[in-house]
């Protein structure tokens, strides 16, 4: 464990190092992902400022929701983003012969060698929301509430991660599966509102198929009333669990699946 | 005691989709694929004993990049087994690639855009390689694979050979047992050729590592090799030493006589001396040498060069060796039965 930990530290200073070396690109990066979150910022005013209470849900409210969202996203999207290479590139070109003929876990190894950035302009979306939000409800605060926020975070990012795991690994058989991960990505923009605007079929969907819901909406509603913590958070704590647990066996299946490529 | 890499009836098949052409072909493999079965190892069994350079050869697409693969982890055999080191790869994966190492000519391993002597530092790290150890290894591959000039360059900015020397140093960072490398000369001028043999050698030597390797490169063999496996279409077409080929094969020698006088070449009449066709025996000159090349089945060396001896007047004799590279490309054209 330590020593994955140290490597970790490692990968994330060769990785700094590499984005001094391509100054522009990261600039002009970082100039793209302000206007992108900050045009995003503008969209979400415009619609909830149309829609002032959305199903009896008040403004602040939606808002605290859409930004808890963005806190298991962001981290996700910090620190796995190198997974799309798998279902995009990786496998599909034999890359990944090097990964397995290494003496560390494959799964770790091709996660921990990249770090994106990019998600920072989330962070700072996802901040701002909260910042504005929290203030106007009237949450209900105790000692084991922040703790609670930082647990319940980590089981929601292991939601995304293991359905991205997941979809990555399809690749093992079937050479390339971005575009079943991009398919699915879609999909977690239902997470970000209350689930209650939607009919009953897409709320089955997100609950209990690809449970996105429990990834922003359940716990969200928690922390914002108190009620029902046994569903909400133990619903968000027992999808990572599985959900994870699921996508090591399906990536461990996969590895034995593996062609690598003619040459 | 167990040979350090074993493997019994190793078999691999692929399966392969036969697209139609067109769009309307794209959509029939979706629905209704046709499939066909590859079959690129063929149940290969051989052994190879601690300390020793087996050369692996055949043509394009005979397989042994696939049997590299299986040896190394990378692929799980369709059926068959291999255990090298003890181990079998694809059950104790973390413990086994600890104690060999891969190259692929064809493909780098290395970060991208690290700098080389970054590279190894992370490495150092993955393998948990002993800083001491570290500084020692670093010096000597430096040594041998001459990195010195390039160390402080991203990989992206390497040349061919560079790259090369520096993947095959990475794979030796960690002291492996087994070393594999799958055409580690390919597309090398002679020079990093030569280097990258003496270091092969060198390795082999000092530490007794057991290698691998496949090339198209004769001379590789001829320099490295003390056994060579050769497959064809995904069979064991031949498993055996150097001497063994060629005495097997090999049996068209080469002399060469250096004439005081080269225009006594017309006195020589190997054909009618011997009674032999062309296909037996040819002779050829050049200036004042003369070359001829004869089915040593059909009359002896000795025979030969008496003859010669007796005819005309001989400055100079040279035996030329039985030219490997001749047998296997008789063999690659199935001229030869086995
Ligand atoms: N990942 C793969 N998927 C499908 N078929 C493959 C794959 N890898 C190899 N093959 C097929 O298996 C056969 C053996 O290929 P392999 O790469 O092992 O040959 P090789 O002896 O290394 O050839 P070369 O000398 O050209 O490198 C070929 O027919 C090839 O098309
Ligand atoms: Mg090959």
């Amino acid at each position: 464990m330590m020593r994955y930990i140290r490597l970790h530290r490692i990968f994330i200073a060769q990785y700094l190092k590499r984005l001094m070396e391509y100054k522009v690109d990261f600039m002009l990066g970082a100039i793209g992902l302000l206007i992108a979150q900050g045009m995003q910022l503008i969209f979400l005013g415009i619609i909830f400022s149309a829609i002032p209470a959305l199903k009896g849900w008040q403004f602040e409210e939606v808002l605290f929701i859409y930004g808890f969202s963005l806190v298991p996203k962001t981290i996700d999207h910090l620190f796995t983003d190198n997974l799309w290479m798998v279902g995009y590139r990786i496998i599909r070109k034999g890359e990944f012969d090097k990964y397995l003929t290494r003496p560390i876990n494959t799964l770790y190894h091709v996660i921990a060698e990249n770090f994106c950035v990019d998600a920072f302009g989330e962070l700072l979306t996802c901040i701002l929301l909260l910042a504005y939000s929290i203030p106007k409800l009237s949450i209900p605060f105790h000692w084991y509430t922040i703790p609670l926020f930082l647990i319940v975070s980590i089981f929601a990012t292991l939601i995304y991660t293991s359905l991205k795991i997941m979809t990555s690994a399809i690749s093992f058989w079937t050479k390339a599966s971005g575009h079943i991960t991009h398919m699915l990505y879609m999909t977690n923009d239902f997470g970000k509102y209350p689930v209650t605007i939607y009919n009953k079929a897409v709320q089955a969907l997100i609950t209990y198929v690809i449970p996105f819901a429990f990834t922003a909406y359940f716990p969200a509603t928690y922390f914002l009333t108190g009620k029902n913590p046994l569903f909400c958070l133990g619903g968000t704590v027992i999808a990572g669990t599985v959900l994870f647990l699921l996508a090591i066996f399906v990536w461990n299946r996969g590895l034995r699946a593996y062609e690598s490529a003619g040459s | 005691m167990e040979a350090m890499i074993y493997a019994e009836n190793l078999r691999k098949e692929f399966k392969k989709i036969i697209k139609e052409p067109g769009l309307k072909g794209a959509a029939k493999a979706l629905f209704k694929p046709n499939k066909e079965i590859v079959t690129a190892v063929d149940d290969i069994s051989f052994e190879v004993p601690a300390g020793e350079i087996l050369g692996f050869i055949g043509p394009n697409g005979a397989g042994k990049s696939t049997v590299i693969k299986m040896l190394t982890g990378i692929l799980t055999p369709t059926s068959g087994f291999c255990r090298i080191n003890g181990k079998i790869p694809q059950e104790d994966r973390k413990n086994y690639v600890r104690e060999i190492g891969v190259v692929f000519g064809q493909r780098t391993q290395l970060w991208w855009d690290l700098a080389l002597r970054e590279t190894y530092s992370v490495l150092k790290e993955i393998y948990q390689v002993p800083e001491e150890q570290f500084k020692k290894r670093m010096t000597f591959l430096n040594e041998v694979l001459e990195l010195d000039s390039f160390i402080t360059s991203p990989v992206r900015t390497l040349s061919l050979g560079q790259r090369m020397r520096a993947d095959i140093a990475a794979a030796l960072l960690h002291s492996p047992k087994v070393l594999f490398l799958d055409e580690p000369t390919i597309g090398l001028d002679v020079v990093v050729k030569e280097n990258i043999r003496s270091a092969i050698r060198k390795i082999n030597e000092e530490e007794g590592t057991t290698v691998i390797l496949t090339t198209h490169d004769l001379a590789d063999i001829e320099l490295l090799c003390e056994r060579i496996v050769m497959i064809d279409k995904g069979r064991k077409v031949f498993d055996g030493g150097l001497s063994e080929l060629r005495h097997n094969f090999g049996d068209v020698r080469t002399l060469r006589f250096e004439l005081v006088n080269g225009p006594d070449f017309k006195l020589l009449d190997y054909r009618r001396r011997f009674k032999l066709t062309d296909d037996d025996v040819s002779a050829e000159r050049d200036g004042s040498s003369v070359t001829v090349r004869f089915d040593t089945a059909k009359v002896s060396v000795e025979e030969m060069i008496s003859y010669t001896l007796s005819t005309v007047h001989v400055k100079d004799l040279n035996i030329k060796d039985v030219e490997i590279e001749e047998i296997i490309k008789k063999l690659y054209r199935r001229e030869v039965s086995l």
